[in-house]
Parts: C-alpha cells; structure tokens; sequence
C-alpha cells in the first residue's frame, strides 16, 4: 500500500492532470513552470487582448534593454532579467509587484564573459529561477547571481572568468534549474563544455560533469523518480542524462542524439524528448528509462514540447501538432495563422493553448473539440521569445522590450 | 609617475574609514578571483551580514570598486544597488560622483543610470557635456546622442569620430561622412591589418588539427620561414593578399577555392616607432591561433558561432621595429549552407580601441 501511495505520489509530480492543479495559483518559478510541464490547466485567461488597445493588458512596464527569455512568479512578485547598454554587458534582475506592475527592486551587474549573440537573441535569453527563497538568473555570457526576494546580492559568479573557453557568439541560452538546494547550470558549445551544481547558499561548486563539446541551447530539467528522489535530466545531440542534482553523480546515460533547442518534458512518469521528433521513455523502473515510442511526425522546432490531458502539443516551424502521449500517435495538426517564427514554448490555461510567433502575435487555440482551433489572433505589440508564466488568472509574459500582464480582472 | 600615484590612491584608499564598513570587509569583495570558491563562499557570507545590518551606503560600494577585480567590482555593485533600493543616495551625492572622473568608470556610469533612467532631460543634459568621459559605457551613450539629428556637420561628425571606440558607432559616423561627401579610410582609422601572406592549405580533415604543429609554426617562431611547404596536395608557396574591405576582412575562402577541412596561415609585420603596450583584436568565424613575435596570445577552436569586430582580444607588447604576427586559420568541413564562410579580421589598437600609428 505504502508503495503504491509513493507511485501516485510520484505520477502527481511529475506531470499531467494532478500536476496541473497543484500549481494553479502557485508560483511560476522557473522556464516553463514548477515541473518542466509548462501546462496551468485551471487558470483562467481572457481568449482576447490587444496590447495596443489594452484590452485585457492589466499592466505593461517597459523595460529597457532586450530580453528572450520568461518571467517568473514568486508570491507576489514577478521577476525578470534585462542585458542593454555597451554590448549588452549591463545584466539586470527586476522584480515587480504583481498587482500593480510597479518595480520593487533592481540588481544590475556586468558582464564580465562574452555578451556576442545572434540579433535575434539577448545577453538576457535563460530565464531566472527561483526555490521560493533564492532568485538565480543567468545570462549569456555565463554571469550568475543570486539574490534573496529582497533584491539583496548574495552571491555572484563569472562562470566565463573560471572557464574562459564557456561560450558561444550565436548565444547561449539554457536556462538554470534550483533542486535540492542546488543550482544546475548547463552550458555546452565547442569550448569548455559542463554542467555545473553550485550551492544556493553561498555560490559554491557542489559538482562539475563534462558535457560534450558541441553546441546546444536546451534546459536540464528537474524530474522526480519512483523512488521520491529528485534528478536532473540533460540532453545534447548524443545523450540524454539524468544525475542526481545534489552530488552530480550520474544514475543513468542513455546514447541518442536528442534536439539541441527544445528542452525535455516529464508527464505522467514519462519523459517526453525532442530528438529530431519525439521519444517518451518510461521513467517508471529503475535505472535508464526504456524507450515507450518514438513519432517523428511530432518534430519541435524550437519550443518545448508541453503535456496537458494525456495529449502532447509540439510546433514544428509554425504547425501546432498534437499527440497521444500514451502512443505517440498524430492525432491532429493546425497551422497557425499569421504566424513568423515561434521561439516561446507555448502554455495551457483551462482548455485553451497560448501560443506567441516571435512578433507578438499570440495564436488563442481552442482545445475543446476533436482538433485545436484556432479562437482568436491577438497582437501584443512585442516581439516575444520567452515563455509566458500564468499565475493566478494572469498571463505574465515577458516581451523583448516589455513586461506584461494579462487577465481578464 | 604611475608607480607613485597608484601607490598614493591605495594609500588614499586604505586611509579611507567608513562608518557602514570597514576597509578591510570591502578588500574582501575587491579580491575575489576567478575559481576561488573560498573567496566567494567568504565574500557570500559578508555581504548577508551587510544586508541583514542594513547600514551599508551605495556610494561607499562604488567608491570600493576603483581598483578592485571585476569579480569584485560586480560583488560591490550588488551590494550598491541593493543598498541604493532601500536608502538612496542624494542627487547631489550622487552627481557629485558622476562629476569625478576618478572613480571607476563602471560605478560612474550606474550612477549615471541611477540619476537619469526615467529622465529624458536629466539625461540628455548629462550626455551633452559626456562625448570624451572616459567610461566607455558614459561614452558610447552620448555619442550615440550627439548622433541622434538627422543633419551634423562635418566638423561635430569628425569630432565625434574621435572621440568614438565602439565598432558599430565608429562605422556608422564614417558612413554618414561618406554620406557628406568626406571619404575616411576605414580600415586605416580601425589599425586593421590588410597586408598578409598566406600558405596552405594544410590538412585538417576530421576537424582535429586545430592544436597539429606544421613546419610552419616553428619556422615562424625561430624566424626562418621557409618559401615552400608539404600541404595537404602537395608543396604550397606564400602568397601575398591585400584586403581592400572596410573592416579588413580576409576571405580566405575565396582565395582558397572554398577548400574544406583545411589550415591556412597568415604572416603581417606591423612596425612600431616604440614599444608599446596594446591590443591585437581579431574577428574569426573559424578556429584560429595568433602568435605576436613568436608568443601564442589567442587560440579559439569554435566553428562557424558568429564573427564580429573585435571578437576575441589579447594584450599585447609590441617591441620598436618591425613586430610579426602569425595567425593560423582552420575550417572544419561542416556542409550546411552557414557554415561554409572561412574568413578573418584582426587590428592593432589601445587598450580603448583606438588604432596607433603603426606602418
């Protein structure tokens, strides 16, 4: 009986349905929400808004500098980064009331590895992460700070300055992760390649793994497995690895060329990989996970995948695909209006999907009938890149230039 | 003269007391050094006493970073902005600190965004007398402002193309003089190298020469170079180039016939009236190495992330005379249709990005 209350316990966190409830109104506190699942099922959005209207816009703060990667939420406060000024080497945590929009407080640092990237991206691109007590953000050029929900410093390193070979000029982007009181930073290019456990505490290195030297943007992401321990889980173009998060150690490899943009998600004790389509391994056993299926109809171009209702969405370029999770079978595709490039992994709220082209245009898809449908195009006036946060009956949604809050109240 | 007033600022410094926190707390944050857990694990549990005493001054922070490390500047930096969200400063305070050129050119210009961020004309005014600050960050902006008009004179534009350093700025006030009919010589006006010899190709198939020695290298570094070399289809000569392009650049994959997995070197002379302490600036899209007068100063095995100017930079002396620079430059054999460039650019300049006068 035990066992098999611990087995629930673990299918409620790592994904689906249960998942989704527990954190209705909670916060949002990393890229893609509590548990990778970027889903929040019961809140409630409005289908309409219009940025330059402001319709449904409860509060837009401009913020200077660019950002591409999300906002989070953590009590009352929502929390963003920024890089502007010469070279985009000016790097800036915000935190903003959540009711208001009104700024709490600012930290701003400089970059001291390299802020280069591609036009399209930012210094700012991973987005910030926080364990409730502790704020992480991180940026390109391989800076990290941390700071209390007071804006207070409580450490800073320059990851570029210990490994002066970190980088990439296209820009790097994965996002870090809080675990078990460790911050697990994942950072691969052609140079120094590592993933990195530093303690929350004090900024200290708990652990350090090589990673393969090739290029790759994708998050580690936090999964918890049978046994109620966490892990984390990292991907790169030859293997998906999960190491337990307080000592770096590995607890399982598995050699497959998994995608190097979209980031890995866990629902319903599977892990959902992007791997030039989709690959659901079976995290119910122990050591490696066994390989469920394999659909490369279910191909993500740059968002991660994300489950709600046994069903996965992926966008291949601008096609939103739908999927069985249980078999990997297409069950139908939609393509999105008016929509350019879609960078920002797309989120749920009640039965509709959220999902934003890289000009601000945010595609409302209808996900009550047999196939998705397209309810309404809005235009938020921004370009958009990161993944929106929903806390609450709000949509916070971190523009390039802006930050904004959208609901109905 | 250096020596003398270096010492009598740390003097000035150490002699400094403040009354939120003692000299000896803030050299602990001035020191940290890169991969010293122990320091940051040290400087992370003073900076929670000084939050949690909450008497710390913003400008006792940023006056602390003149001279501090740039781990260190950014530890004082953090623990200025968070005292300056809950007790901030004076305006006359802190304009007082923007005045000083003496301060740390990265405290000045956060003061500068403390005052003027939200504040158009607050900050339009302080730009308008910035155009030769010696941060470059204050720099940059107000040139930048100076350049908003449509219209400038030739006078204010060539005005502000000497005062100018960052790359992008500098092009763009030399376009709108070609605009005015006033032709800038580019390449001269960045200290970019046009000049070069070239040999290769050599083998680098497989991606996995990048740290191989040639004969070439050796050669180079003894100072005898020979004419010919065994390459990747046989012997290969010198041969001489000269870019014509604005910003120096070399396309090597032009002169090589789009070759793959393969090395090419590159030798320039740069002579300098004296010796000097300065900086060699390459932008590469491929992995490369460069020696100046026999010492290895920059190596990066990256393929095809981006290439810009001044993207990697090294310190270096030139002695007075002629200096030689070698630079080897590796294509891997990636097919995709952006990753088929094989191209470099490097310059001479001061440490602010200022060409010398070099022949």
């Amino acid at each position: 009986m035990a066992k098999q209350l611990r087995f629930l316990n673990w299918l409620a966190l790592t994904g689906g349905i249960l998942f989704s409830a527990n954190v209705l109104a909670e916060d949002w506190p990393q890229f893609r929400g509590p548990y990778a699942g970027g889903a929040s099922s019961k809140a409630k959005l409005p289908d309409a808004f219009d940025g330059e209207a402001g319709t449904n816009i409860a509060w837009r703060v401009p913020i200077p500098g660019r950002s591409v990667g999300g906002a989070i939420v953590v009590g009352d406060q929502v929390i963003t980064t920024t890089s502007d000024g010469l070279e985009q080497r000016r790097i800036r945590l915000l935190s903003y009331d959540a009711a208001t929009g009104k700024q709490q407080w600012e930290q701003q640092l400089v970059a001291r590895g390299r802020p280069y990237c591609h036009p399209t991206s930012a210094n700012a691109a991973p987005t910030p992460a926080s364990d409730g007590k502790h704020v992480v953000a991180f940026f390109s050029s391989n800076d990290i700070a941390c700071t209390d929900l007071q804006g207070n410093l409580l450490w800073y390193r320059s990851l570029a300055s210990d490994f002066p070979k970190a980088g990439n000029d296209v820009g790097m982007s994965a996002s870090p992760t809080i675990v078990d009181g460790v911050v697990i930073v994942q950072i691969e290019c052609q140079g120094d390649s590592f993933a990195l456990g530093v303690s929350v505490t004090d900024g200290t290195t708990v652990w350090k793994q090589e990673r393969p030297r090739k290029a790759n943007w994708a998050s580690p992401t936090s999964v918890v497995l049978p046994s109620g321990k966490s892990a984390v889980v990292m991907q790169s173009s030859q293997d998906l690895v999960a190491v337990n998060p307080s000592d770096g150690k590995e607890l399982w490899k598995i050699e497959m060329g998994c995608s190097t943009t979209p980031s890995t998600t866990v629902a319903n004790g599977r892990l959902i990989v992007p791997s030039g389509g989709l690959t659901a391994l079976d995290l119910s056993s122990a050591g490696a996970p066994s390989k469920l299926w394999f659909e490369n109809k279910l191909n993500s171009t740059a968002c991660s995948p994300l489950v709600d209702n046994d069903k996965i969405y992926v966008v291949n370029r601008t096609v939103l695909v739908c999927g069985d999770l249980f078999t990997g079978k297409v069950l139908w595709q939609l393509r999105i209006p008016d929509a350019n490039q879609i960078w920002s992994s797309p989120v749920i709220a009640g039965n509709r999907l959220y999902l934003f082209s890289m000009d601000g245009t945010c595609a409302v898809i209808s996900l009550d009938g047999q196939e998705g449908k397209v309810e309404k195009t809005n235009k938020l006036g921004d370009e958009v890149l990161g993944s929106p946060a929903v806390s609450g009956d709000a949509m916070y949604v971190r523009g390039a230039q802006n930050l904004w809050k959208i609901s109905a109240k | 003269m250096r020596m003398v007033v270096v010492g009598l600022l740390m003097i000035g410094f150490a002699s400094i007391a403040y009354a939120d926190v003692t000299p000896q707390q803030l050299e602990l944050f001035r020191k940290v050094q890169p991969s010293d857990d122990a320091g940051v694990a040290q400087a992370s549990k003073l900076a929670k006493e000084l939050s949690a005493r909450n008497d710390l001054q913003s400008l006792t922070a940023l006056r602390a970073m003149k001279g501090a490390s740039g781990l260190g500047k950014n530890w004082l930096l953090g623990l200025a902005n968070a005292a300056q969200n809950k007790r901030p400063a004076s305006k006359a305070d802190l304009e007082s600190f923007l005045s000083s050129a003496n301060e740390d050119s990265e405290a000045r210009y956060t003061v500068f965004r403390w005052l003027t961020d939200g504040d158009a004309e607050a900050r339009n005014q302080w730009l308008s007398r910035m155009t030769e600050d010696p941060s470059p960050e204050i720099r940059y902006e107000a040139i930048a402002k100076a350049l908003e008009p449509a219209e400038l004179p030739e006078a204010a534009l060539r005005s502000l193309l000497d005062s100018a350093r960052q790359p992008e700025q500098v092009t763009a006030i030399i376009e709108r003089l070609d605009k005015a009919g006033v032709k800038i010589d580019q390449a001269k006006h960045f200290g970019f190298l046009t000049q070069w010899k070239f040999i290769g190709p050599f083998d680098n198939v497989g991606s996995d020469k990048f740290n191989t020695v040639y004969p070439v290298e050796p050669d180079y570094v003894a100072n005898k170079l020979a004419d010919s070399y065994p390459a990747k289809a046989g012997a290969v000569t010198w041969q001489s180039e000269s870019s014509s392009d604005r910003e120096g650049a070399v396309d090597l994959a032009k002169l090589y016939n789009n070759e793959k997995g393969c090395i090419v070197y590159g030798v320039a002379e740069v002579n300098s009236p004296s010796e000097v302490a300065c900086e060699l600036r390459v932008g590469c899209i491929n992995a490369q190495k460069l020696w100046v007068n026999g010492e290895l100063v920059i190596a990066n095995e990256v393929y095809h992330t981006g290439m810009q100017v001044d993207q990697y930079v090294a310190q270096i002396k030139l002695k007075a005379g002629v200096n030689r620079i070698l630079i080897k430059v590796c294509q891997n054999e990636q097919k995709d249709a952006w990753a088929q460039r094989y191209i470099f650019q490097a310059r001479i300049c001061d440490s602010t990005g200022k060409a010398l006068a070099l022949k």
